[in-house]
């Protein structure tokens, strides 16, 4: 099966620090991966090398098969990127920046109509979907951004640590919707967190990165043991600890 | 570069704008209020304060050995004088309200029957506007008695009034009164109306970029599949499209309210007055000269304001760049600055020029093409400076931009 996302030796040099050094992995369609590290270790930039925000020093990124350097708004095209450095237009409401973004993604007119109406639906954006964005909860801020991040229906979704900052209902809700995304609707999704719940429960696989390096690709039940370890929490301390 | 994903950016971001009372209130609503209510107010003030300096007594000081000279009887005439025939100290006018000294010389009569001059002085405060305008008619007074007093000299000795003004010097103003108001207009509505479309542009410029990173609303457009000229175009035809209707609001609310204090203060004659000699042709350059400005200030705007990491930030740099605006059309209005074909290259200082030649109805042709092509090439520098920007990674992540990194690619 070809992969939706790679990473190939992907490297990240900020004059007075490498954030990432030499990162490669592959995700496939269906595949829920988490990524884990401490603060500092290299997720965001991997991530922003992933979707073209940042131009790698070295390496190459690729989603959909295509060349995020090289073939950067094909690539674009099927990727749904969120990180918490995203916010909403305060004075759009949820409909309209939908609407938006599916205009800039070039979705035809008839297809975000019924796009839109979905998202909407899933989220539960209508019950709040009077209101200015600047007027909306934590919670349903984010539920409106990742319906943005999925308004052109992406094979790849990228998400930055989605569940910060939301209570347990929030982030249940997000969950559940990553799941579907990935078993129902085929498409790769990579994850970034700090909550090891999350990753035992969602994850296919597991990356940790640590002082930009990738020390660890594979599923969370190896990872154990590799380590020797009874929990997944031991396992990362143990690999960013050695 | 595709004009549908062009046309998105602009309708979402005037959509905002609509939205933002404040900002509305700022760029289109206030100049309905402000000049009117100003200009009003200086009209109620400026009237009062005429009819006072008009009407206003004022008490003059006569030194008693005047009363047999014609100059008491003439200040006598003067409903607005209240003459008292009173010696004083010159110090001792400092600490009276609104009084004037005059002192006619011992013998005044007699150096006049002698045909010899004879002195009058007048001690007052020239600080004072109303003692400075009573002044101006007392001495009007006087050397009207000064002339009738020569000319019964030159009666009495038969000779004619060539006598004593052997070149009789003449001036006729033979601008018409069309040039004459084009001057004034041209003189201060240039810098008004650059200032205008400044002001309308900058606002939204740091909405749009400065407030968008601080609000950390711009990394999901460079996360989407439209290229960087696309962005920079759509954010440039919004501050474009404001800092043009901006101006236009402005300066119509200006002549309209300046029109109707001179309608008031003329007793119904500003059309003579507001009369202005500028043709089609004339109007059709100060159009495409003015839409170049605004483009020329929206494009440098959106460039300066982009390496700001705040609103705050960037508010710190509209005084600066404001100044870039001004010397020049302060420069505009020194002695002997005309339009010429260097002075149309400079930026700025060509545009004020050119509005003002078209004012007063005398312009070259090739010097208003000239300020045109380098408009032109003015505002597409600033573009390429707002892309540059705006293509800098720091941008991208909501970062500081660094202007010498603003030539790297990283």
């Amino acid at each position: 099966m070809q992969a939706l996302i790679e990473a190939r030796g992907l490297s990240k040099d900020f004059g007075s620090l490498w954030a990432a050094r030499d990162v490669s992995f592959q995700v496939e369609a269906g595949e829920i991966v988490g990524m884990l590290g401490p603060n500092g270790a290299g997720k965001t930039t991997t991530l922003r090398m992933l979707s073209g925000l940042l131009t790698p020093t070295e390496g190459e990124a690729f989603v959909g098969g295509h060349s995020m350097q090289h073939a950067q708004q094909e690539a674009r095209k099927g990727l749904g990127f969120l990180t918490g450095d995203m916010d909403l237009y305060r004075r759009l409401k949820p409909a309209e920046l939908l609407n938006y973004f599916g205009r800039l993604y070039e979705v035809p007119e008839t297809t975000l109509k019924s796009r839109v109406a979905q998202l909407m639906n899933a989220f539960h954006i209508n019950e709040f979907g009077d209101r200015f964005c600047e007027k909306l909860s934590t919670g349903q801020k984010q539920r409106v951004s990742i319906a943005r991040t999925l308004v052109h229906d992406p094979k790849v979704v990228i998400l930055d640590e989605p569940t910060t900052g939301l209570d347990i209902m929030a982030s249940e809700f997000i969950l559940q919707f990553i799941r579907s995304m990935a078993k129902e609707e085929g498409k790769a999704v990579i994850f970034s967190t700090h909550h090891l719940d999350e990753v035992e429960r969602l994850c296919d696989k597991v990356l940790v990165i640590h002082a930009g390096h990738l020390v660890y690709a594979g599923t969370p039940t190896e990872l154990n043991a590799q380590t020797g370890k009874a929990t997944l929490a031991d396992s990362f301390f143990q690999l960013v600890n050695a | 570069m595709r004009s549908h994903i062009i046309g998105t950016i602009f309708r979402k971001e005037i959509l905002e704008v609509l939205r933002d009372k404040r900002m509305l209130f700022l760029v289109i609503l206030m100049p309905f209020f402000l000049y009117p209510v100003m200009f009003t107010l200086i009209g109620f003030v400026g009237k009062s304060q005429g009819e006072k300096l008009d009407t206003e007594k004022v008490t003059v000081l006569l030194n008693p050995q005047a009363e047999s000279t014609p100059i008491y009887e003439l200040l006598k005439t003067n409903p607005t004088l209240e003459v008292k025939l009173e010696s004083f100290e010159q110090t001792s006018l400092d600490t009276m309200k609104n009084t004037v000294g005059v002192v006619v010389a011992d013998g005044f009569q007699s150096s006049l029957d002698s045909n010899q001059s004879a002195t009058v002085t007048i001690f007052y405060d020239t600080s004072k506007d109303l003692l400075e305008g009573r002044v101006r008619n007392i001495k009007a007074s006087v050397e009207q008695l000064g002339q009738n007093l020569l000319l019964a000299r030159l009666n009495e000795k038969q000779l004619p009034q060539g006598f004593v003004k052997p070149i009789d010097l003449r001036e006729q103003n033979i601008a018409p009164q069309e040039r004459v108001v084009g001057k004034i207009m041209g003189r201060f509505l240039p810098m008004l109306l650059l200032l205008f479309i400044f002001t309308g542009c900058i606002y939204i410029a740091i909405d749009i970029t400065a407030g968008e990173k601080e609000r950390r609303t711009l990394q999901p457009l460079f996360t989407a599949p439209i290229k960087v000229r696309e962005i920079i175009a759509g954010k440039f035809l919004a501050t474009y499209t404001v800092g043009l209707i901006s101006a236009t609001m402005n300066v119509l609310s200006l002549l309209v309210a300046m029109y109707i204090q001179v309608q008031l203060l003329s007793g119904g004659k500003a059309g003579e007055a507001f009369s202005l000699p500028i043709s089609g042709e004339g109007w059709a350059w100060m159009a495409l000269i003015i839409v170049l400005a605004t483009a020329f200030m929206a494009a440098i705007s959106i460039a300066v304001v982009l390496l700001a990491n705040s609103y705050k930030e960037a508010q710190s740099y509209v005084s600066p760049l404001m100044m870039i605006i001004i010397i020049p059309a302060v420069m505009s209005q020194m002695p002997g600055m005309e339009l010429t074909s260097t002075t149309a290259m400079i930026p700025m200082l060509n545009i004020s020029l050119a509005i003002g030649a078209i004012f007063q109805g005398i312009f070259n042709v090739g010097h208003i093409l000239t300020v045109v092509l380098f408009a032109l090439l003015y505002a597409g520098l600033a573009l390429y400076l707002a892309s540059l920007t705006f293509g800098n990674e720091n941008v991208v992540t909501g970062e500081k931009v660094k202007f010498k990194a603003l030539f790297s690619k990283k």
